[in-house]
């Protein structure tokens, strides 16, 4: 405050009585609310109306004058600028306005721009003098304001009807506009105002001083004149301030404060009976003063009691003399914990009280049981500290927290007598007598639980890439260590329920599931001996946290009542199991908990956990080599694109409409912190290798079918992002290398493949990450041989008779027998049209595969079939009355006399019995008459591809080359065989035969197959044309 | 290839025949082109056309009692949607203008276009050929299939629209019932003209000269064996269009289905509607007013069905072409055939 300068050189009273006047009016609510007994809501809300006000005026007083500088010196795009600035402001103040009416400085400076701007508009001269900027500013601001002036006409009439002091210097007319503003207020403003005056004369120097320097600088002294006014606000902001920056100001100024408190009140009665006197009429005034003052004392009071925590002032917390004994000290406890949760309570400061407190007790000698109370006090204040539960502590702050507990552990542990218990009443509490137990309310494990969320808080807040966050991360040692104490502290007897001792494991565990346990792996791998710090050697004293996470897990699996801590339990067993590639023990464990069945209805913690189990579970059978259950646990968490977000990683970017920000913050807490992360690139690469190794042979496999299924639909959008490059340049993100490798593994070749996947970029991005990386390594190469040979078969085994495994087993670099398994596999599975021939180790392909051109064939037959049932729907609603189609479902499809065409019973496509589908009884491959082999049957199964009988595909024979079963057959279209066997596609004749394509039979097929099978009820008697 | 071209090419002859009994009462019956209008157009499309991309051109000639004789063509340019406002009348005009400067027939004939494994039948040609035929009654759709042509016959055909197709389309009724009175189905939608090709005797004496000195190896692309691209190709194309005309049924489907939904609903009110007034005359009160029944059940809308009938068409043609190629290429097989067994 520039008047404290100026004013260096007055008297210590002048100061005080300062000082005195800010206490009583600075709202600062923190002295009003403490004397609870003697705040009075309405004067409350007054208070805090004044102050709104006095802010909102100050602005507009700002804005006001800087238009008028702007006015001086002719600046009309500033004067425009501030105007709407000032509207706005004005705008915004509207809700005091509308209490206080509309404050005449503004009701002025509006007149005196209107008047400024007509002047400038007449003055034609001027006006050509303007640059372009003014005059547009002045045209506009003209036009403005004079709609803005129409709302306030009347105002402005009667301001310029009785221009007050217009004439006046531009310092005075501040100062009067401010007296006058306040006139119109409240009358609490105006005892202010009265109050300032009425200290103005009777401290002349300070005010002498301010008027010298009002006359040296108008500027200044006008702000200083604000200050003056808006006095209250400052020293309100300070004491604020004051509050903030530190207990040791605070101290300070409330040590004054104490010092000069009796005569303050002496000064402020005198005062008050000035004001009296000197302002009889506003009696209700006074009365507002008075209790002002009153409050005033009371404040003062209050501060002394509750601001003097300084040890050396403790006899100022305890009367001097007094016996300090466990009852005084409990309610003095209970005194300072009033204030506790209070508006405006010093929090800080409470706890350097609770503190004190302590060492006054330890000195004392009053015994464990007082000091385990308070320190519990204390360590709950620490946590108070923050008001909000969205942010978090200061990392100081809680490293006290940490220490505290630390502290009041070693206490319980050297002293047993002492029993703490969330629910043991407050007046049952035994705090003095050392021949009992002591006996004390609170909840150790709560704090606990509370100092570790507070921590996993700091965490997600910290930076993770900054030093801060190692330094944070370092006090996890800390945070386990007293995990582990307060686990030994409930194991014992009597003190802890199984509840409570469930609660804890699971913090345990929580702090252990989801760290790799090196020593562990490397005592597995037999290497203890290459310990290589001490902190190791240390480490490795320990058991395994295998053997930890069992005996936590099992215990609450047999105890825990809650299901939460449970479910928890197990998914951090499973993460453990599933870290350390114990990939049986994980799964069965997640099977055998149903988990998957329910967990959507977990919350949202619960289901985070729930997807980062199952992510590293699905890592796991990965690094197992189980490739189909690697994509299938990942399979859920990439599909979505939200892997992010599903793991607690972070929040994807989303917009507002999706999220408020109270979400965003709900979401934001749950975010595990970043040293939990799992490598979101490790995932999706893993993911991505999986479904290349399932999805490349099955893509070869299924080439021409017609209704192909995707198996990973992420994967083919990675491959259709990388065909729609337009320019392919050597792979670069892992993904495009995912891409590249799977284009060589589609032409079998499996060494470009192989380089793809697995090179110094990838190594460096993905693999390496796996703790036993070679093993990893060599289980991918593995498998991509092995998948570029089934794709490798799947591909060009049409182009082969035949092919020897030997040199299958060097183009794959496979042993023998795997080739063999592997053709042999393909085999039984239907996959491959092919047998082996022992001898010499050949692979014999049979041709059965369709060409493409029949695939064509066949794809079309199919969607001619659908377009002929079409077609009957329409032919069915025309030929019944209207009700004949609704009633098809309850007649059972229509027209089924002969199993025709009803999909639902007999003869669809998909069905076994003559379907298309390759495992039908009696069609497929293999049918009954001699399998594979060309001559007879063939690729055609029985019962063809339509329906009942003959149909599209005859009933004997096929495509058979040789025709041998056919007679003749072939093209040539003799009877039976060939390509038109029998009541085959073009009926009893065969291409040029009898029937005929267009002919009588036609279609229909010889011998009662085909279409006519299925509808004889009228339909071609009809109108056989139409067909 | 000029000295195959020289012989008449006629149409196939199914289609023919189908299209006999309409040619009757049609002012033209018979085509004759120039050969240099047959070069003109093939020229034209190995410039500017490529892949499923059709080539446009204007025919000009002359009709001669029923025969109508194309002289001369020109193309129509290609343009893209940069030069939006070219106005291709005023282009038509010019070039005329300027062709009956140098004395060429100036009369315009009909146009013809270029396609892409016969899938020709649609929508656009129909609207053109209709506007053409409108217009100019003479006027014919010359369909030139530059793939055929490549595999070695050249294939040229010219369609007309048949009268019963004009009076629909001028009527523009292409409801079911319209196109049931019409008695039209696809097979009636075009007829196809006879054409025949001709050249001056001045050309053939050029023609008989140059074959002596020629020296090109002649080319056996009629020979080629190879069936499985062009037959996958048409079978694609033909499974596109039964997808097309599935779904065009199962509209027709739901269509229908809501109208006799509807009309059963219209039957219960009237007759809920009766009963009451019924009991109102029993009860001597008046009969309710007759409302307005169509009014409150609006029929829904009839598909059109021309599309169907064009995929009809369309469906009609690929099955032609592809028999067509079929049975061509199963005479080259047995001449294969053949000529190995005796080889051998």
């Amino acid at each position: 405050m520039s008047r404290f300068f100026a004013t260096g050189s007055d008297s210590e009273s002048e100061e005080s009585s300062s000082a005195d006047e800010i206490t009583p009016k600075a709202p600062g609510t923190t002295f009003t609310k403490q004397s609870l007994l003697l705040s009075d809501d309405e004067e409350d809300t007054k208070r805090v109306v004044r102050s709104a006000k006095d802010k909102r005026f100050e602005e507009l007083t700002n804005l006001i004058k800087t238009i008028r500088n702007a006015m001086k010196i002719r600046d009309m795009s500033k004067c425009l600028e501030e105007f709407e600035q000032l509207c706005r402001a004005f705008l915004k103040s509207k809700t005091i306005v509308d209490k206080e009416g509309v404050p005449p400085f503004y009701i002025r400076i509006l007149a005196d721009l209107e008047d400024y701007l007509n002047q400038l508009w007449e003055d034609k001269e001027g006006k050509k003098k303007m640059n372009k900027n003014n005059a547009k500013a002045l045209s506009t601001l003209r036009q403005k304001i004079r709609k803005y002036n129409r709302d306030y006409e009347t105002e402005i009439a009667s301001y310029k009807e009785n221009p007050m002091a217009s004439a006046d210097e531009e310092e005075e007319k501040d100062e009067v506009e401010s007296g006058s503003s306040s006139d119109s207020d409240d009358e609490p403003a105006d005892a202010k105002s009265f109050l300032k005056k009425k200290s103005a004369t009777e401290a002349p120097p300070p005010n002498a001083s301010k008027f010298l320097k009002g006359a040296a600088d108008e500027e200044s002294s006008s702000s200083d004149g604000d200050n003056e006014d808006w006095d209250s606000d400052t020293s309100e902001s300070d004491s604020g301030s004051e509050d903030e920056t530190g207990r040791s100001t605070s101290m300070a100024v409330n040590f004054l404060k104490k010092t000069s408190s009796e005569g303050d009140r002496h000064t402020s009665e005198k005062k008050k009976e000035e004001r009296k006197k000197r302002h009889k009429r506003k009696e209700r005034i006074e009365e507002e003063a008075e209790e002002e003052a009153q409050e005033e004392g009371e404040g003062e009071w209050e501060k002394v009691k509750g601001g003097v925590p300084l040890v050396k002032e403790k006899l100022k917390m305890f009367a001097k003399g007094t016996e300090i004994n466990t009852t005084v000290v409990v309610k003095k406890l209970n005194e300072i914990l009033q204030a506790r949760g209070k508006k405006g309570t010093d929090r800080a400061a409470q706890i350097e009280l609770l503190h004190a407190l302590a060492n006054i007790s330890n000195e004392n000698n009053l015994g464990e049981g007082i000091l385990v109370k308070i320190k519990f006090n204390i360590i709950a204040s620490l946590y108070d500290y923050n008001p909000n539960l969205a942010a978090f502590m200061k990392a100081d702050m809680w490293k006290k927290c940490l220490d505290c507990i630390d502290e009041l552990l070693d206490i319980l542990f050297n002293n047993d007598k002492i029993f703490i218990g969330e629910n043991i009443a407050e007046d049952s509490e035994n705090l003095a007598s050392d021949s009992q137990e002591y006996r004390v309310r609170g909840c150790i494990l709560t704090l606990v639980e509370r100092m570790d969320e507070e921590f996993t808080k700091i965490m997600q807040n910290t930076d993770p890439h900054s030093q801060e966050y190692v330094d944070n991360l370092k006090d996890e040692g800390r945070v386990c260590g007293i995990i582990d104490r307060l686990m030994a502290y409930l194991e014992m007897e009597t003190k802890g329920s199984t509840e409570e001792v469930c609660r804890v494991y699971l913090r345990r565990i929580m702090h252990t599931y989801y760290k790799f346990d090196y020593k562990a792996h490397r005592r597995a791998l037999g290497l203890q001996g290459e310990t290589k710090s001490e902190q190791d050697a240390e480490e490795s004293e320990g058991e395994d946290s295998a053997f930890i996470m069992d005996r936590l897990c099992k215990y609450i699996y047999a105890k825990d009542r809650t299901d939460r801590i449970r479910t928890c339990a197990i998914l951090c067993h499973i993460y453990h199991h599933a870290l350390h590639s114990r990939w049986y023990q994980a799964r069965d464990l997640m099977l055998m908990s149903h988990l998957q069945d329910n967990i959507q209805h977990a919350d949202p913690p619960v289901q985070i956990l729930y997807n980062r189990t199952m992510v590293q579970l699905g890592i796991c059978a990965f690094r197992q080599g189980m490739i189909k259950d690697a994509h299938n646990a990942l399979l859920d968490i990439q599909s979505s694109g939200r892997a992010k977000e599903l793991l607690g990683q972070g929040l994807l970017m989303r917009n507002m409409q999706e999220r408020n920000a109270e979400q965003e913050k709900i979401e934001k807490r749950r975010q595990v912190p970043f040293h939990m992360h799992i490598n979101l690139e490790l995932l999706e690469c893993v993911y991505l290798v999986s479904a290349m190794l399932l999805e490349i042979p099955y893509m070869a496999a299924h080439e021409f079918d017609a209704r192909r299924r995707m198996i990973s639909k992420q994967f083919h959008h990675q491959l259709r992002v990388g065909e729609r490059q337009p320019l392919l340049g050597p792979p670069e993100s892992m993904r495009e290398h995912v891409v590249a490798a799977s284009k060589a593994m589609k032409m079998g070749d499996w060494r470009t493949c192989h380089s793809f996947i697995i090179n110094e970029k990838m190594n460096s991005k993905v693999w390496d990450l796996f703790p036993e990386t070679q093993c990893v390594r060599e289980m991918l190469v593995r498998k991509i041989q092995e998948e570029s040979l089934r794709t490798y078969l799947f591909t060009y085994s049409s182009v082969y008779d035949s092919i020897s495994m030997e040199t299958l087993k060097e183009m794959f670099e496979l042993e023998l027998p795997t080739v063999h398994s592997i053709i042999s596999k393909m085999i039984i599975n239907e996959e491959l049209m092919a047998s082996l021939d022992q001898p010499t180790q050949t692979v014999v392909m049979h041709r059965t595969e369709p060409t493409s051109l029949q695939n064509m064939a066949l794809q079309l037959a199919e969607k001619l079939g659908g377009l002929v049932e079409n077609n009957e729907r329409v032919f069915d609603l025309k030929q019944g009355v209207y009700g004949g189609y609704f009633n098809r479902d309850q007649k059972g499809g229509y027209q089924q006399k002969q199993g025709g065409y009803n999909r639902d019973q007999r003869g669809s496509y998909q069905q076994k019995q003559g379907g298309y589908n390759r495992d039908g009884q009696r069609g497929g491959y293999q049918q009954k008459q001699g399998g594979y082999n060309r001559d007879g049957g063939g690729y055609q199964r029985q019962g063809g591809y339509n329906r009942d009988g003959g149909g599209y595909q005859q009933r004997q024979g096929g495509y058979n080359r040789d025709g041998n079963r056919g007679g003749g057959g072939g093209y040539q279209g003799q009877n039976r065989g060939g390509y038109q066997g029998g009541g085959g596609y073009q009926g009893g004749g065969g291409y040029q035969g009898g029937g005929g394509y267009q002919g009588g039979g036609g279609y229909q097929g010889g011998g009662g197959g085909g279409y006519r099978g299925g509808y004889k009820g009228g339909y071609q008697n009809q109108d056989r044309r139409d067909y | 290839m000029a000295s195959r071209k020289e012989s008449m090419s006629t149409p196939t002859a199914p289609m023919a025949s189908t299209s006999s009994g309409a040619t009757l009462d049609s002012p033209v019956k018979q085509i004759q082109i120039e050969g240099l209008v047959v070069l003109k157009m093939i020229k034209h499309y190995q410039e500017e056309g490529q892949g499923t991309e059709v080539v446009q051109g204007v025919l000009l000639g002359l009709v001669v009692e029923d025969r109508l004789e194309i002289t001369n063509c020109f193309p129509f340019p290609q343009h893209t949607e940069d030069d939006a406002d070219f106005d291709e009348v005023q282009y038509q005009m010019e070039m005329m203008r300027s062709l009956r400067h140098v004395n060429i027939d100036h009369l315009h004939v009909g146009w013809y276009q270029s396609t892409y494994y016969g899938s020709f039948v649609s929508r656009a040609l129909l609207d053109s050929q209709f506007s053409y035929q409108h217009a100019i009654e003479e006027s014919v759709v010359l369909i030139y299939d530059p793939i055929k042509t490549a595999q070695g016959s050249l294939s040229l055909k010219a369609y007309r629209l048949t009268p019963k197709l004009m009076e629909i389309c001028k009527e523009k009724d292409f409801s079911a019932e319209g196109l049931k009175k019409a008695m039209i189905g696809f097979e009636h939608m075009f007829e196809e003209v006879p054409i025949v090709i001709k050249n001056s005797h001045l050309i053939n004496v050029l023609m008989w000269e140059l074959e002596e000195k020629s020296t090109v190896a002649d080319k056996h692309e009629l020979l080629n064996l190879s069936s499985s691209n062009h037959l996958e190709k048409s079978l694609q194309l033909l499974m596109d269009r039964v997808d097309d005309m599935s779904q065009d049924i199962v509209k027709y489907n739901t269509y229908s289905r809501n109208l006799s939904k509807q009309q059963q609903q219209k039957h219960q009110y009237t007759q809920r509607r009766q009963q009451e007034n019924a009991q109102r005359q029993t009860r001597g009160e008046p009969p309710l007013p007759e409302e307005d029944i169509s009014k409150m059940f609006k029929p829904p809308q009839p598909p059109p069905r021309m599309d169907t009938l064009l995929i009809a068409g369309q469906i009609n043609n690929y099955c032609q072409n592809v028999k067509e190629f079929t049975s061509q290429n199963l005479g080259k097989l047995f001449l294969a055939e053949a000529l190995q067994g005796h080889n051998s």
